[in-house]
């Protein structure tokens, strides 16, 4: 799924953005206090060196901000290599043993950005590289500033080296962070989605039972039915035909939904869409008319379109029942390049069919609303019908949006 | 009055033979000559006594309905067989139509509608129904898309009278709407189950070929 991937990664760096506002703030606060000092007490040995060097971590700190935590891996490396050599400059531009003898370190702060931002990118090892990397600078910069590594005093190497310590702890620590929150985000996306997998199965579950239950419900019923009408019209004295025909037909629609439901094969139902031909199957509960449904293959269609076009087929199987006088009708539906054809075809009594007028009056309430549906999803309807030779609605549906 | 219609009826319900014997007999047009209760016995049957019509149920034990149909044909090529099944078969229906049925019914027509497909299939019209109909065209664009040089194909008038049979278009009304005599819209239905037989038979044809089954061992 090529498109969960890009998700993961989008998503991740949604979180990934946040913890990168952190360390602009801590960049700017790193900056501000560098600055401070160098306006403050700026008796430097390499007053341009300083400057420049302020300068360029001034301009780097906007570029920064600008980027908002999209750096790619070229600007990781400069900001290495600035931080880097911010820890250098500071050995070179501070007074001799001036590192050492409490004199305001140059760089301050600002080189833990670095450790930060390839914490936020890398993730843990990342962060241990940078950090790993600044200390080594912090640790040169002391034979810069005129002090032998030789020369150091046990507290000395103490504070330089829980300094290095707290490098590579920083970037350690943001890496971790930034690796769990992208971890949990997934965790979490994929939970949903599996959650929503198992709800739209479930829901499917749900409907086939409902629809197996229904039929046993109506089926059970049917047969009890016909077991005691039976019973009756055979000690009755005369019996009606009338009556006779109407279990028969009770018999003949059960046996119909019992056989649709055990023979045919399930449809493998592409995800969030709906058979045509259930749909349409289903116009037929009440079957006042005998409806016949012939669907040429598999018709898929999204839910809204479904629901929208069978809508309409029922308003026109309403219309016909109430209107009609038909003895049955015929339900036709087909997809040929990209378009659903449906038609619903009855042999009643017809009309004589004014297609001027019935744009312009829009005299059937039913027939506008019909023609509404069909036209919101983009299709058309057309109706063919004359006095005495029944009625043909075609609705021509396309089977995606099109735009 | 003519001849009664000789009819074997293939069915293994007893009380169901007996309805369609009672049904076809009273009206007096038809005669059942035999009945059978599977598969095989129809086919002995049929060679036997040579009935005008099998009426086919395609559940049966042993020897199925569709391949009855077949070996029947084979056989006998001028005896009709109108298949008689239940709702949901369909795709036993259209392998019987394949084998050489020449008409299909729901086991719930009434008792006119079977009597007047034995009259229409006997005199070799092709009985459909409109959910058969619907499969043919389902059969034969699928096959559109492997289609073969030479494979018989709908012509755009087949299809045309195709799809109103789906649509519940009698013949006749289907005449009308077309502009073309009754008997030549049987005739198009007609050619339409020629070629959806003859495809089956390239079909297994080309089947074979590809296995090699062609290549006799010398």
């Amino acid at each position: 799924m090529p498109d969960g991937g890009t998700r993961v990664t989008d998503r991740s760096h949604a979180s990934r953005a946040g913890l990168a506002r952190g360390a602009l703030v801590f960049r700017w606060v790193a900056l501000a206090w560098m600055s401070t000092i160098a306006l403050g007490g700026g008796d430097f040995r390499r007053p341009v060196l300083a400057w420049a060097s302020l300068l360029a971590a001034l301009v780097w700190t906007v570029w920064i901000s600008v980027r908002r935590g999209r750096e790619n891996r070229g600007e990781l490396a400069i900001d290495l290599a600035l931080c880097g050599w911010l820890l250098l400059a500071s050995g070179l531009v501070v007074p001799e043993d001036g590192v050492i003898r409490g004199r305001p370190f140059f760089a301050t702060g600002y080189p833990v950005s670095a450790a930060l931002a390839w914490g936020i990118a890398f993730g843990v090892r990342g962060g241990l590289l940078a950090g790993a990397v600044l200390g080594c600078g912090l640790i040169a910069s002391r034979p810069l500033n005129g002090v032998p590594l030789g020369a150091l005093e046990a507290p000395e190497i103490q504070n330089m080296m829980g300094a290095v310590v707290n490098y590579i702890a920083a970037g350690g620590a943001v890496g971790l962070v930034s690796r769990l929150l992208a971890n949990s985000e997934r965790a979490v996306r994929e939970t949903t989605e599996a959650l929503m997998n198992e709800r739209e199965k479930a829901a499917r579950l749900a409907e086939r039972e409902t629809m197996a239950r229904q039929i046993h419900d109506s089926v059970l019923q049917s047969l009890s039915l016909v077991h005691k009408r039976g019973r009756e019209l055979a000690t009755s004295p005369d019996v009606p035909a009338a009556e006779v025909e109407k279990l028969a037909d009770v018999a003949a629609r059960q046996e119909k939904d019992l056989r649709a439901l055990i023979l045919r094969p399930p449809e493998d139902i592409p995800q969030g869409k709906g058979s045509l031909r259930q749909a349409l199957e289903n116009l037929r509960d009440r079957e006042v008319v005998p409806i016949d449904v012939t669907v040429v293959g598999s018709i898929w269609l999204d839910g809204h379109r479904l629901q929208e076009a069978s809508a309409a087929v029922k308003q026109a199987l309403d219309n016909v029942i109430e209107h009609a006088d038909a003895t049955k009708i015929n339900i036709f539906a087909e997809e040929d390049a990209g378009t659903v054809t449906i038609t619903v075809r009855d042999d009643g009594k017809g009309f004589n069919f004014d297609a001027r007028r019935f744009e312009s009056e829009q005299k059937a309430g039913i027939s506008r609303s019909m023609k509404g549906r069909i036209e919101d999803l983009g299709g058309r309807m057309r109706i063919e019908t004359a006095p005495g030779e029944g009625t043909e609605v075609e609705f021509r549906v396309p089977v995606e949006d099109e735009s | 009055m003519t001849e009664r219609i000789r009819v074997l009826i293939a069915d293994d319900h007893p009380m169901w033979r007996d309805g369609v014997r009672a049904d076809l007999e009273g009206s007096g047009e038809a005669e059942i000559i035999a009945e059978a209760s599977d598969g095989g016995e129809a086919i002995d049957l049929t060679i036997e006594l040579m009935p005008e019509v099998v009426l086919m149920d395609l559940q049966m034990p042993h020897v199925s309905g569709v391949e009855a149909t077949r070996r029947i044909i084979e056989a006998a090529p001028h005896v009709r067989v109108l298949v008689l099944s239940a709702s949901g078969e369909e795709n036993d229906v259209l392998e019987a139509v394949k084998a050489g049925a020449t008409g299909y019914l729901l086991k719930s027509s009434t008792s006119t509608d079977v009597l007047d497909a034995v009259r229409r299939v006997r005199n070799g019209e092709p009985v459909f129904t409109p959910s058969l109909a619907g499969l043919v065209l389902d059969e034969f664009r699928r096959l559109a898309e492997g289609q073969q040089p030479g494979d018989p194909a709908l012509s755009d008038r087949e299809n045309d009278v195709l799809k109103l049979v789906a649509k519940g278009y009698t013949y006749k009304e289907i005449g009308a709407k077309l502009f073309i005599s009754t008997k030549t819209v049987q005739n198009h239905v007609q050619n339409i189950l020629v070629k959806l037989q003859l495809r089956k038979r390239y079909e297994l044809m080309r089947y074979a070929i590809s296995k090699g089954i062609d290549r006799l061992p010398e």
